[in-house]
């Protein structure tokens, strides 16, 4: 089963313009990166933050409601975060030529 | 008794005493707030002295050692009081002037105001720190929860406060180990946790050097161990915890799941940052669309699970039209992998990896949705087997399976379809033994009931594919391997085969009955397709062919009719061309063909439900999914009665075709060389 958890991850990381895919907990503990080490913990750091105040303006302005994607657009690439419940999965993409 | 009594006696007296001392302490209070007053009236000599004196009866310094140590000493003038509002205690002017005017009656003055004092100083106090703490206050509240405590501590310390008790009284009960005093009454802990504000106070006023600010000051540091930890605790899983992680179910159903929202996400072309404003580029797809080309849209292919694997079948989900089940056949170069597999794609998203991968020990011959049951997904395997797999459980392999026993069927099952209705639906399989089993979904233990499909002689019939009128659930048509097509019904008192359809001289492949609803029922018009290179068109109360295609030059593996235009069928052969006939247009040729790139064997072709795709399974385990032109998708009102022309002309060249058929063979054979 792990193959297929890496294989997933393989997959995503395989796609045109992904320049990196990071997994962490709930908590911000990263558990898998493509990325170094110092970029893992900065986003990481940056990112659950960021995602735990999206999920709470979510879930303030509706209690039933919850964060299911959070897709952020910059000039220079794009982050992708899916929330779960105990992990969170982010991809960093750059914008397609 | 009298002990009693003077225990009483006693405790009253001590009570006295407890309250005198409180009585004491309010004082002290109001005179310190006094004397706080004072240091800002106009003329603080004069009463310095006394106040002095009061201070030191209480052990406090002077106020001549006050005003030395502050950095400012307020001279200003009465009119200036009002700028002194600017100083954090701005709360206290109410009581300036009086206080500065009549001293004897301070005591008096000043215990109504006390009373007075606590609401006012809240309203000023919350104020104050509205505006001289605004970001820190604005932080606080969306932070943490130590955030706020630590806001407010700190305001706390910045501010003169008066009434600070209430919600510091876990703070203060700290301070109480270091005041004896304290001790007997919590409201002189209070009083002297009000002395907090003495805290404000510059350091020469604090001259038995209370512990208070000491004290506090952890209420503060205990949140920075707690972060440090946190901070900790990052850093420090380890590569054993990390894999603990990766093995849990948990998380593997969560990377199953936001891989595949990520996936999707990632394969969406669609860039929302478009401008317009720019040079754009012509689209001239639309216009190969409108002339009705068959124009390859995309094409699903696994690298694992489908490659150098044939396509044996292709099934749409009547609740998600956009997801196509197909089954493979076996690989010869993965022998490590199961024989059977069922991949589950999705045309929505522009995804290139299957939704789902099912697989199973045995050959999958045929696959197809449970029609009413969203998630689960059934297939028919070499075996004889009919597997059961559900999206809902993390597994791959099927979740139930039919027995491999005499009751079941033990021969290859080719073809199986679930009818009925919501409430009573069946899943109908039929093997090569020619039996035909009944199965209830919920219940793939033994089938619900078996006929055995058999010719006069009472021989078997080898079944290769079936089909089901539209609605109805009792008769059906199948091919055999011989090349005769039947039909059959499963009730009644002629429950077996009814009539055969005697045209194909070999195997049938596919077999596809008319499902569009119109003005005009062609519910009884089904397609064929065999190795004799041929695709036959017949009607059910017709024994002979209504039509036959024959200018193939291969096999013709599958048939499938539009499931939206009357007129409209689609097949495909063993040379890697896919047909598309619209038989109100041209009866005789297709109206688009093309072949598929690298011209591989297609084994199956089936449309989308919306009519407006076709996709087609090649033998090496890939499916091209093609755009159908509007002509052929969208049916204008007049074509069911042009298919009854259409019908009728080809039951009139039928005739002639008996009486001199060697003459129009050659004809339509020319017809189709010429284009």
């Amino acid at each position: 089963m792990a193959t297929e958890v890496d294989d997933t991850l393989k997959r995503i990381q395989a796609h045109k313009g992904v320049v990196g895919t990071i997994v962490i907990t709930g908590d911000g503990v990263p558990i898998k990166s493509t990325l170094d080490n110092t970029t893992t913990v900065q986003y990481t750091a940056l990112l659950t933050q960021l995602c735990d105040r999206a999920r709470t303006a979510v879930r303030d302005l509706d209690p039933t409601n919850d964060l299911t994607f959070l897709r952020l657009r910059s000039k220079k690439n794009e982050i992708m975060i899916a929330p779960d419940k105990e992990f969170v999965l982010i991809v960093i993409q750059a914008p397609a030529e | 008794m009298s002990d009693r009594k003077a225990e009483l006696e006693k405790k009253k007296a001590k009570l006295q005493a407890i309250r005198e001392e409180k009585e004491r302490r309010r004082r002290e209070k109001e005179q310190r707030d006094a004397e706080e007053a004072a240091l800002r009236t106009p003329n603080p000599d004069k009463d310095q002295k006394k106040v002095d004196e009061m201070l030191s009866s209480l052990g406090i310094a002077p106020v001549s050692d006050v005003l030395s140590s502050l950095s400012s000493v307020p001279t200003i003038g009465s009119s200036d009081v009002s700028s002194s509002t600017a100083t954090p205690d701005s709360s206290l002017l109410p009581t300036q002037p009086q206080t500065g005017r009549k001293k004897p009656a301070q005591l008096q003055v000043v215990s109504v105001q006390s009373t007075s004092i606590p609401p006012k100083e809240t309203v000023t106090y919350t104020k104050q720190t509205q505006t001289t703490h605004t970001s820190n206050e604005r932080d606080g509240y969306c932070e943490d929860w130590f955030r706020p405590r630590k806001a407010q501590a700190f305001g706390y310390y910045d501010e003169y406060n008066l009434n600070p008790g209430l919600e510091w009284e876990d703070e203060f009960t700290v301070l109480t180990y270091d005041d004896p005093q304290a001790e007997d009454d919590s409201l002189p802990s209070l009083l002297d946790g009000g002395g907090g504000f003495g805290s404000k106070l510059p350091p020469g006023i604090l001259p038995h050097g209370l512990p208070k600010v000491k004290e506090m000051e952890p209420a503060v540091t205990t949140v920075e161990p707690e972060t440090k930890k946190d901070v900790k605790t990052i850093r420090e899983l380890s590569e054993d915890e990390k894999m603990m992680i990766i093995l849990s179910e948990d998380f593997q159903r969560f990377v199953d799941r936001s891989g595949r929202i990520m996936e999707r996400a990632l394969s969406e072309a669609v860039d929302i940052c478009t401008d317009y404003t720019g040079t754009a580029d012509a689209d001239d797809v639309g216009d190969e669309r409108l002339n009705g080309k068959l124009v390859v849209s995309r094409w699903f292919s696994d690298e694992r699970w489908s490659k150098t694997r044939c396509v044996t079948s292709l099934d749409w989900s009547p609740q998600y039209p956009e997801l196509l089940v197909a089954s493979y056949h076996t690989s010869h170069e993965s022998a490590h992998d199961p024989d059977g597999v069922c991949l589950v794609w999705n045309t929505k998203f522009k995804k290139t990896t299957p939704e789902y991968v099912f697989h199973c020990q045995s050959i999958v011959l045929t696959a197809t949705f449970a029609k009413f049951h969203p998630n689960l997904i059934l297939g028919g395997t070499y075996s004889g087997q009919v597997m059961l797999w559900d999206n809902r459980v993390q597994k791959r392999t099927p979740i139930q399976r039919t027995p491999l026993s005499a009751t079941a069927h033990t021969h290859p099952v080719y073809c199986m379809r679930v009818v009925g209705t919501q409430n009573a639906h069946n899943l109908i399989s039929i093997s090569t033994d020619g039996r035909l089993c009944s199965w209830s979904l919920d219940m793939l233990s033994q089938p619900q009931e078996t006929l055995e499909l058999q010719q006069r002689q009472s021989k078997a019939i080898a079944v290769t594919s079936l089909d089901f009128p539209h609605n109805d659930v009792n008769n059906f048509v199948f091919g055999s391997e011989e090349g005769t097509v039947y039909s059959a019904c499963r009730h009644g008192t002629k429950a077996g085969v009814t009539d055969p359809y005697l045209g194909h001289q070999a195997p049938v492949t596919d077999i596809n009955t008319h499902k569009v609803q119109g003005p005009v029922d062609y519910s009884h018009l089904f397609l064929t397709s065999s190795f004799d290179w041929s695709v036959k068109l017949w009607n059910m109360k017709e024994s002979r062919p209504v039509y036959s295609w024959e200018e193939g030059c291969d096999y013709v593996y599958g048939v499938s009719w539009s499931p939206v235009h009357p007129a409209v069928f689609a097949s495909v052969d063993g040379d890697g061309r896919l047909a598309l006939w619209n038989l109100n247009q041209d009866a005789e040729i297709p109206s688009a063909s093309t072949v598929v790139e690298g011209a591989p064997a297609l084994n199956r072709v089936s449309f989308t439900p919306t009519g407006s795709h076709v996709t087609v399974g090649d033998d090496s385990g890939k499916i091209y999914l093609y755009d159908v032109g509007e002509r052929f998708s969208q049916p204008r009102h007049d074509e069911w009665n042009k298919l009854l022309v259409t019908l009728q002309e080809m039951k009139n060249n039928q005739a002639d075709e008996e009486v001199s058929s060697p003459a129009s063979g050659p004809s339509s054979l020319s017809s189709f060389v010429s284009r």
